[in-house]
């Protein structure tokens, strides 16, 4: 089996660029190599056609044109070209050196108004503010507001909830030993003391 | 510039903290058979917190100043503009004319910061003397609710008596300890009672409930039906027939849910007013829906009459043998006068129960 000649070495060959030191190896091989030579030949031949085509330039283009000026004005554009781009492409920011004043000052402004938010805001509408901001953050639809009065009865006591307002009726630190609720509208919770005195507080939806 | 931050927000935040005492007003009638000795309205205050937070704690020193025994008591608490009203009520009492004693109203209000200057109102709203007569203006129907409570007191403290005479000390205490005991096993659940309207319970399936039959009740209830959701009951309807020979104005129905662990608890009362003559039939349905505070898969539902008052005032309450039986036995609370009786027992002692059942 006849090895053949790499492709870079018979495309130098056919231009006459190959080092001198090698051109009498790849002679021999392309006079021998059917295969190699067909691609020499086929590598002179295209050489030829370009050749006729740059004869073929337009009428205008004077025969003594300078091609390296030309060159020149097209390597000058290119970079026109390029430091236009860099002027529209985002620039990377650089990252200011963070003070550690400004952010501790931040932070305690955060805690003071999350301390200030614990003590004035009724739990219920903090509550209700992060049901809604739950909602939306998974995507669920808000709820509808309820309509018209609520009733709650719960080892908490007894509360109404209506017109935004509520009223809760307790016993102080006492847990209610029992509570329910009517379909009427009402709630009830029932508390005993130590001294064994019962007190049964209740709301109304009037 | 930090310091002064910090100044700013701090003068907020006392400025949003900043209490107001409390206006309000004790108002009893002239003729009332009970007066105020003295009330501490010690650590009531209102607070602004992005709304109105009105805080009562009062303690209301008073008198019998009336000739007969008071049995239990119900004051009214309201706030004008606020919608609602609550209630606080001393069922167990036994105030001997000039005798005194003491009522604690703990109530929260929170109203929109527009409401303007809170105002807490305590009125009277009723008084039930030992003959089951009535003083007051009722507006909350409290002498339906002080008679019941009047009534279960005199059939408890009936039956525990009995005990004491027939099985002596020993037999007192087995009653007592199973008292406490059925008070400890009975369960409940946080529930909320909305109009039904203002859910989407219509659009969830109906199911049938069954009644425990009482056969001492004057009132037959049948052909129940409720829809029920996830953790959610309502719309409830039912059918009563009054096999008495009296005419019915108002019933009681309890109503029994339970859950998927297949266990039972009071859910709610279902109150009717309606006329209904001996052997008179009716249809009962009600536009409330409950929303239980936790997450329950109703199984079935089941209910009882639980109380009917005559067309003449007078009231039906079931006897203890009527709620022996074993699931109601479970479900229903025990009356104010038996968790009294009981606290006394754990707290006192078996001696200090006798005296107490000795006193009326």
């Amino acid at each position: 089996m006849t090895r053949h000649l790499a492709e870079t070495d018979l495309a130098l060959y056919a231009s006459g660029d190959l080092p001198f030191y090698r051109s009498p190896l790849v002679t021999l091989h392309v006079r021998s190599c059917d295969v190699c030579r067909g691609l020499v030949e086929a590598l002179r031949a295209d050489r030829e056609e370009l050749r006729r085509s740059a004869d073929e330039m337009p009428a205008n283009v004077p025969k003594n044109f300078d091609w390296d000026q030309l060159a020149a004005e097209m390597t000058a554009n290119i970079r026109v070209g390029l430091a236009a781009g860099e002027c529209v492409t985002p620039r990377e920011r650089k990252v200011a050196p963070i003070s550690w004043r400004p952010a501790a000052i931040a932070a305690g402004v955060v805690v003071l108004l999350a301390g200030a938010w614990w003590l004035n805001i009724p739990r219920a509408d903090t509550e209700t503010i992060g049901h809604a901001l739950r909602t939306m953050a998974t995507g669920g639809r808000m709820s509808v507001p309820q309509e018209g009065p609520v009733v709650k009865a719960s080892s908490a006591g007894v509360v109404l909830v209506e017109n935004g307002g509520q009223m809760g009726i307790d016993q102080g630190a006492l847990e209610p030993v029992m509570y329910s609720v009517s379909t009427q509208g009402s709630a009830s919770a029932r508390y005993v003391d130590d001294a064994g005195q019962v007190t049964i507080t209740a709301t109304y939806v009037q | 510039m930090s310091n002064k931050i910090y100044v700013a927000l701090a003068a907020a935040s006392a400025i949003g903290l900043h209490a107001q005492a409390l206006n309000h007003k004790i108002d009893f009638p002239k003729d009332s058979p009970v007066s105020l000795l003295s009330a501490d309205f010690g650590n009531s205050n209102v607070t602004a917190r992005g709304a109105n937070v009105i805080e009562v704690n009062a303690a209301l020193s008073l008198r019998n100043s009336g000739q007969r025994r008071i049995r239990s008591m119900t004051l009214m608490v309201s706030a004008p503009d606020a919608a609602g009203k609550g209630s606080v009520s001393v069922p167990t009492l036994d105030a001997g004319p000039g005798e005194t004693f003491s009522i604690h109203i703990g109530t929260r209000l929170v109203r929109p910061l527009a409401a303007g200057n809170p105002v807490v109102e305590v009125t009277l709203d009723g008084i039930l003397f030992d003959d089951l007569s009535f003083y007051g203006p009722d507006l909350l129907h409290s002498q339906r609710t002080m008679i019941a409570w009047e009534l279960e007191a005199q059939r408890d403290r009936k039956y525990f008596k009995t005990l004491l005479e027939t099985a002596g000390a020993e037999g007192l205490r087995k009653g007592m300890l199973s008292s406490l005991a059925r008070q400890a096993d009975r369960s409940q659940t946080g529930v909320q009672m909305v109009r039904s309207r203002a859910t989407n319970i219509d659009a969830e399936p109906e199911a049938q409930f069954a009644f425990l039959e009482i056969p001492e009740s004057p009132v037959e209830a049948s052909n129940g039906r409720a829809r029920i959701g996830a953790s959610l009951a309502g719309a409830p309807q039912f059918e009563v027939r009054n096999r008495s020979n009296r005419a019915v104005q108002h019933l009681e129905i309890g109503w029994i849910v339970k859950d998927q662990q297949g266990r039972e608890f009071l859910a709610a009362s279902m109150p009717a007013d309606m006329k209904l003559a001996p052997n008179q039939s009716g249809q009962v349905t009600q536009d409330a829906a409950l929303r239980f505070d936790r997450p329950i898969s109703i199984q079935s539902m089941s209910g009882f009459v639980s109380s009917v008052e005559f067309a003449d005032g007078s009231q039906w309450i079931p006897s203890r043998g009527a709620l022996d039986q074993p699931r109601l036995r479970q479900l229903v609370a025990p009356s104010p006068e038996e968790q009294r009786l009981s606290q006394i027992y754990s707290r006192k002692g078996l001696p200090a129960l006798v005296d107490e059942l000795k006193k009326f």
